[in-house]
């Protein structure tokens, strides 16, 4: 599917009217402030804010980490808000790829392996894991590091192993908080590069969060968040 | 790659933990195996008495003795059709005796009827001309061919023993024995560390009041299916007497004889089921520690999709295979050291004691389905744990 086919369906998430709040201290925060949002499929959007704007909050609610307290969102069709835990956790390993900041892998699983382990959660034979694994890692350039462990890897590779595992059961959004937080800026075009040949070439919907506005820069839309609401 | 291949892996992350816990596991195991098997060799012990061998007793304490007559009276003792319920008869006094040589090591010394003795302990061997210079020999004694061997002893050397019961004889010369014979036995339950030697020689040489008093009668009745009975019939014979007598199978006699050392191995069973909770909580402690320190994985793995019980899983995988990675060289040790090293020892030195000290495989199974059990358990909580981990939270504290 092509970028410009998957833009042709709609939204890839939408979010109306969505409230946050989180009590700390006997007092109530409102963190996101009736928020609504549409990105469309095959879209790449940067989420920008000072810290403290609920750029993350929103992240998580997208990936169906956390729960709005009020509001509808609908990410790659599902109504998250109305599912269970349970019903969004299967939700999230078929639907959702997420790249962390501090790239998150096992250390005790090679870089094939790592890719491997959310195949785990489907019913697929070992062989086919692995082709699957394979052919991830060789899209983020690593085909030669497989057998590699994370430390014997560079942040800038464990951050392409990473984005292999994110994408390996082909989901429809891709959420990157702070992917390239942790990389020097070489390491960084990298993997912005890689997210814009998801997006260009596989027609991945990303939306990630950045501190960094050369990182936003390379995004199609740049959103920006402050105090909860969406500038 | 699978996840019970994952959580293979995540036991290797720290070898110098998993050893020490390997090793904990181990030695509670060993701990546990030598406790049960001390106590089930302990029970055996009444497996190998014989059910038709009676022991007549005084009735308040094994301390007190009883009439020599009532050995006649046993012996004699008939059923309500007139047959005879005993087909042998003897009896034996406890003398305490203790040689001077050898003050800290414990044998017991049993003045024996000679005459009838055999009779009733047809599974004590002695050869025909040991057993000829025994009965002519009045202050002859027969020892069991391990005390013979510990101390040295040989036939035809003369033994003088000290006694805290009756002291020196009644002429104050001391108890002065010549070992005319070994014995061997065909039966673990009849001790081959003990010394015997001849009633009428130890009767010849204590105190008047002393004199023709018996410690116990050992009887054998006539039919073993019956033994109950005859218990009853004979302890009925004495009701009216001055001295009521207590008679028990030789299995009851035996062990009421050791009823501290039965009290020190019920302590036993209970330490070795304390075992088990410390080697819970050896488990409980590896396991939340290893598990804590990767709460940003198990995180992470929430978030691509991991379901809560799939996560549990994982970890009570883990701290089961610890446990059982534990219980392997648990099992060897207790077989090298408790099967082999002292099984060879208390057979030999306490045979009496512990006839047979050897691990059953039950134990061993037991031991390791008490480790399998106690790693599912001590998985529990930091199971339970990662299912209710936050992830927002905890990706946050990486982060």
């Amino acid at each position: 599917m092509s970028a410009e086919q998957s833009k042709s369906v709609g939204s890839a998430i939408s979010i109306k009217g969505v409230v946050k709040e989180f009590t700390r201290g006997g007092q109530t925060l409102r963190v996101l402030n009736s928020l609504d949002l549409e990105v469309p499929e095959g879209s790449f959007e940067a989420l920008m804010g000072p810290s403290g704007s609920g750029k993350s909050t929103l992240l998580n609610l997208i990936a169906g980490l956390d729960k709005p307290t009020s509001g509808e969102i609908t990410v790659a069709g599902a109504r998250l808000d109305r599912m269970s835990d349970a019903e969004i956790t299967s939700w999230r390993a078929a639907n959702v790829g997420i790249v962390f900041q501090s790239y998150n892998l096992l250390p005790v699983l090679t870089a094939l392996e790592n890719v491997e382990l959310p195949l785990l959660l489907h019913k697929m034979t070992s062989a086919e894991r692995k082709k699957r694994a394979q052919i991830a890692l060789e899209i983020v350039g690593l085909s030669d590091r497989m057998g590699h462990y994370p430390r014997m890897l560079s942040g800038g590779q464990e951050q392409r192993v990473a984005i292999a595992r994110a994408i390996v059961n082909d989901p429809k959004v891709i959420i990157g908080d702070e992917p390239t937080g942790d990389l020097d800026r070489n390491s960084a075009d990298e993997i912005l590069k890689l997210f814009e040949q998801l997006n260009r070439e596989l027609g991945k919907t990303i939306i990630m969060v950045t501190h960094d506005p050369e990182a936003a820069e390379r995004a199609t839309v740049i959103r920006r968040l402050n105090k909860g609401v969406l500038a | 790659m699978n996840l019970p291949g994952l959580a293979v892996r995540n036991i290797y992350r720290n070898p110098v933990r998993l050893a020490l816990t390997v090793a904990g596991v181990a030695v509670a195991l060993l701990t546990f195996v030598t406790l049960r098997t001390a106590v089930m060799s302990w029970d055996e012990a009444k497996n190998y008495t014989l059910k038709d061998r009676l022991v007549t007793r005084h009735k308040i304490t094994f301390v007190m003795d009883l009439p020599k007559n009532y050995a006649d009276d046993v012996r004699d003792l008939k059923g309500a059709d007139g047959k005879p319920l005993i087909r042998a008869s003897t009896f034996l006094n406890w003398f305490g005796g203790k040689d001077p040589a050898h003050e800290n090591d414990f044998f017991a010394t049993i003045a024996a009827d000679h005459n009838t003795f055999l009779t009733v302990y047809d599974e004590i061997k002695i050869p025909d001309d040991q057993l000829k210079a025994f009965n002519e020999t009045r202050n002859g004694a027969v020892v069991g061919d391990l005390l013979a061997t510990k101390f040295n002893w040989k036939v035809g050397d003369n033994i003088t023993l000290e006694s805290p019961i009756y002291g020196l004889r009644e002429n104050g010369e001391p108890w002065t024995f010549k070992i005319v014979g070994l014995y061997s036995t065909t039966s673990k339950a009849v001790d081959r560390q003990t010394f015997y030697f001849r009633w009428d020689y130890m009767n010849d040489g204590v105190r008047a009041e002393a004199k023709d008093r018996v410690g116990w009668i050992a009887s054998r009745s006539v039919d073993a299916a019956h033994a109950a009975e005859v218990t009853a019939a004979i302890d009925k014979r004495f009701d009216d007497a001055d001295t009521q007598t207590l008679t028990q199978d030789e299995a009851s006699f035996f062990q009421g004889f050791m009823g501290m050392v039965s009290s020190v191995l019920a302590i036993m069973s209970y330490l070795s089921y304390i075992i088990l909770a410390i080697l819970g909580l050896i488990l409980a402690n590896a396991i939340s520690m290893s598990v804590r320190e990767r709460t940003n994985e198990y995180a992470s793995m929430k978030a691509i999709g991991f379901h809560a019980k799939t996560l549990a899983s994982l970890i009570l995988t883990e701290s089961t295979l610890i446990a059982l990675a534990g219980a392997i060289p648990g099992v060897i040790l207790s077989y090298l050291i408790v099967d082999v090293a002292l099984g060879d020892f208390l057979e030999y030195n306490l045979a009496n004691f512990f006839p047979v000290f050897r691990v059953k495989i039950w134990t061993y199974a037991e031991a390791v389905a008490a480790a399998t059990v106690i790693g599912l358990f001590a998985g529990i909580v930091p199971a339970l744990t990662v299912a209710r981990l936050n992830v927002v939270e905890n990706l946050r504290r990486v982060a």
